[in-house]
């Protein structure tokens, strides 16, 4: 073995060592730390943890949970009140999330709090996955908050355009690539069975602040780029069920 | 002879590569195997860690300096609103909370992708003040071509006051 091959090669591995000891500075020095107060939009993060946990119900524990839930919620999942959310076929761990941030007071209600603070993660997994069981069709005896009229031509044109295409200028993704049935993002509810009075008001919240539940700003940020009467027209043609059927993250029955 | 002494010179260069990758900041694989690098959750962003929502946009550091924080999600940039300096360095920290993005200042060589479980570190300086689009330019899911944000660039002197624990973005 020559000098210069020996040299080469302890030259390559106290590289390595000296490599290995040196820290990055990145990970050496945390930036962030200013000491400000720190935000939580929500203590719900997807991980594999709490998607076994969200997704793991029992409906039929569910379906008796639930029966507090009918009087404002309705039998079927559709309530009679166009303020107050259709339940029927959402996804169950865009429900399962509400409920949590409901208990936590993430999402403010005087209504849900006091309704979820008894109950455990639990008991919100079994009723999400009775909810999302539910079929999804208007039932014209049950069925009183749904389908709402339809929208004049011109805020037809309008929602459709949002919801299939956004509006690139100004940064909106479309609807559909979220909320189904195009694409899928986990904790994002179906639309396409809401009632118009309740898709209104929690645009309206998302853009003056008062609801602020979404992880990562998402929808705060979508919802401020809309104008009212932009919002107006997507929760008509959504109330009005024109869209098509949402997929699910779970199969159901 | 000369073939063992090639493998021994080879194996010198690879460990110094390595090594110089430690000074450029570059998040190998390697090194968070071994610890050193920067793992982070994308699912728990907003929990816990430099990405929260109230640390996101333009930072002023107590030396001076500029950082801006920013986010990729599917399918916006958070903020989508950047203001940031003209004139002076400005670090760019961007993470993902989904899958890969990629933030491209349009008008400039500014190109950063951001990867899910890793931070991606670039200082840039933008020379007068304007207005720049930054659309997605890596294919990211259904709503990738509706994925822009925008970047304003201001006189240094809009800064001056700010505090260390303010944000700023033109949201």
């Amino acid at each position: 073995m020559t000098s210069g091959n020996r040299i080469a090669r302890v030259a390559g591995w106290a590289a390595l060592l000296v490599g290995f000891c040196i820290p990055l500075r990145l990970s050496g020095n945390p930036p962030g730390d200013s000491g400000a107060a720190v935000r939580v939009p929500s203590d719900v993060a997807w991980t594999r943890d709490t998607i076994k946990l969200a997704s793991s119900g029992d409906p039929f524990r569910g379906m008796l949970l639930a029966r507090r839930c009918e009087h404002c919620h309705g039998a079927e999942g559709f309530s009679a009140e166009a303020f107050v959310p259709n339940l029927a076929g959402i996804d169950r761990l865009s429900i399962w999330k509400q409920l949590q941030d409901f208990r936590s007071g993430k999402r403010i209600s005087a209504v849900m709090q006091p309704i979820t603070t008894p109950l455990s993660a639990q008991d919100f997994a079994d009723v999400s996955a009775y909810f999302s069981m539910l079929p999804t069709f208007a039932d014209p005896q049950d069925n009183r908050s749904f389908p709402q009229a339809a929208p004049d031509p011109s805020k037809l044109r309008v929602a459709q355009k949002l919801i299939s295409f956004g509006d690139g200028q100004r940064g909106i993704p479309p609807c559909q690539a979220c909320h189904g049935p195009v694409g899928y993002v986990k904790g994002a509810p179906a639309l396409t069975t809401q009632n118009a009075r309740y898709l209104l008001t929690q645009l309206q919240r998302f853009t003056d602040g008062t609801r602020t539940n979404d992880i990562n700003v998402a929808m705060r940020t979508i919802a401020r780029q809309l104008t009212a009467e932009e919002q107006g027209a997507l929760a008509e043609y959504y109330g009005a069920g024109r869209a098509q059927n949402p997929p699910r993250s779970t199969p159901g029955p | 002879m000369r073939q063992k002494l090639g493998f021994a010179v080879s194996i010198a260069l690879v460990g110094c590569v390595i090594l110089a990758t430690r000074f450029y900041e570059v998040d190998l694989p390697v090194w968070r195997f071994f610890g050193g690098g920067q793992g982070i959750d994308p699912a728990s962003l907003h929990v816990t860690g430099e990405f929260v929502e109230s640390n996101l946009g333009t930072a002023r550091e107590p030396d001076g300096s500029y950082t801006v924080r920013m986010l990729a999600l599917q399918y916006v940039f958070v903020p989508q609103c950047v203001l940031v300096p003209s004139g002076v360095p400005v670090r760019f920290r961007v993470t993902s909370a989904d899958n890969v993005h990629l933030l491209n200042i349009s008008g400039t060589d500014f190109n950063v992708k951001a990867v899910p479980g890793t931070v991606s570190d670039v200082t840039t300086e933008f020379p007068k003040a304007g207005e720049f689009e930054a659309p997605c330019r890596e294919f990211c899911g259904a709503g990738h071509f509706a994925m822009r944000a925008k970047v304003e660039v201001v006189p240094e002197d809009q800064f001056a006051g700010m505090q260390a624990d303010q944000r700023r973005s033109c949201d």
